[in-house]
């Protein structure tokens, strides 16, 4: 059956919906998709720290250390903070100094990035990221009766890490009386509906070198999400490559021997932060945080590794592309 | 020494009416406690039900053909194929 398909720009990355037959009484799926775009307006005008105006951005310059704070708002602090905790502190919120500090200060939406290969081929000596021993982002607090949010002065948050798996999880939430749907807000992917568990949707994963479909994935429910260094990209004013995945331990790009991750979880939120957590990990430990929910590691060499319930499956058989170059 | 015998009295049976009317009294009297009780009484709790929802995540994984011979032309475009779905795949990659 026909699916309401419905693409648009927002967060600085594009956002797909598509959306099956609604159940009783529900909206048709155009007024729905509508519903989510208006959404997602109200989400990126809230929580951008590229936008003055955003709420994001009072925030981090309010010289009060309580704060009052929207829901929306709060919402987005406390899944960063769950991201941080979930993480062991390497998806780390608080790195807003840091991330500016290496050149990324204004949205790098439609600027074309750097070429990854040249980049690999220049970084330093591959090794696992930490956490910052300092973990600013344990200082936050979130009160949800006071409509608040407390934290050191002048300690500033960046949802970026999460923002679009929780946009994603935030739209398919009304989704879920209709038959099937998929939510997909720049690679961060939440999937639902009975129909769905039926027949699955196919997700392909994008090779972080190559930019082909490298992988298929069949998701009835829940969601997956991709981490990479192929974008975000960039060389600075001295000729270094820098990119967006800080090591939280250094404030530096991180280089770990793996240039791309993809995660399952129960909701996008979960994903892109195993995602992330994995890609920051490296080979070794990246094993560890995919295994219980199942992933991909795309190493330097551009080799797709399968990890947990996706390696499971005898019959697979991963492209190599490191041994086709 | 002379010796008495006692000569038993015979047992006094009570009336019949008395036996009737004194069951009856306590058939009455006992429906009557019995019934304030059961009147009484608060009904048991219902149980609780548990019920859980058991939704099954199937996984599967297959590999896409190869680049020369998957629906993806040069362009980046998709080529429809037959019992292909009817929307343009969905793809997961950093952004």
């Amino acid at each position: 059956m026909a699916e309401h398909d419905t693409v648009f720009d927002a967060m600085g990355s594009h956002v797909r919906l598509l959306i099956g037959e609604p159940g009783p009484g529900m909206d048709p799926a155009p007024a729905a998709a509508e519903q989510a775009r208006e959404f997602v307006a109200e989400f990126d005008a809230t929580l951008s720290r590229f936008k003055p105006e955003s709420e994001l951005s009072a925030l981090n310059s309010d010289p009060r250390e309580r704060v009052p704070a929207s829901e929306l708002m709060r919402t987005a602090v406390k899944a960063g903070l769950e991201a941080a905790q979930r993480s062991g502190g390497l998806v780390d919120p608080t790195l807003v100094g840091e991330i500016e500090s290496v050149g990324y200060v204004t949205s790098r939406a439609g600027m074309p990035g750097a070429p990854l290969g040249a980049a690999l081929a220049e970084a330093p000596p591959r090794h696992p990221a930490g956490p910052h021993p300092a973990a600013a982002w344990r200082r936050f607090e979130v009160d949800d009766e006071a409509g608040t949010i407390s934290r050191p002065t002048g300690v500033r948050f960046d949802t970026g890490g999460t923002g679009k798996g929780l946009a994603a999880d935030l739209i398919a939430a009304p989704l879920r009386g209709y038959s099937r749907f998929i939510v997909d807000c720049g690679g961060d992917i939440r999937i639902g509906g009975s129909d769905a568990l039926v027949n699955p949707y196919e997700v392909f994963v994008e090779h972080p070198l190559t930019a082909e479909r490298a992988f298929v994935i069949k998701l009835g429910s829940g969601a997956v999400a991709t981490s990479g260094l192929n974008v975000r990209i960039w060389r600075d004013e001295s000729g270094r490559y820098s990119h967006h995945l800080l090591d939280p331990a250094t404030g530096e790009p991180a280089w770990t021997g793996l240039i791309g991750a993809t995660a399952l979880g129960d909701t996008a939120v979960e994903a892109e932060t195993f995602a992330k957590a994995a890609l920051l990990s490296g080979p070794e430990a990246g094993r560890q945080v995919l295994a219980e929910r199942g992933g991909l590691l795309i190493h330097d060499s551009g080799r797709i590794e399968t990890v947990g319930p996706l390696a499971a499956k005898p019959l697979i058989r991963v492209p190599d592309l490191a041994a086709s170059e | 020494m002379a010796t008495m015998t006692e000569r038993a009295r015979p047992a006094r049976r009570p009336s019949a009416s008395l036996v009737v009317w004194t069951s009856i009294v306590l058939f009455a009297v006992l429906f009557a406690v019995l019934t304030y009780q059961l009147s009484a009484a608060q009904p048991p709790p219902p149980r609780p039900v548990v019920l859980r929802k058991v939704v099954k995540r199937r996984v599967i994984t297959t590999v896409v053909p190869s680049p020369g011979r998957n629906s993806v032309s040069s362009s980046g475009a998709v080529t429809a194929e037959a019992g292909a779905p009817a929307y343009a795949p969905v793809t997961t990659g950093a952004s």
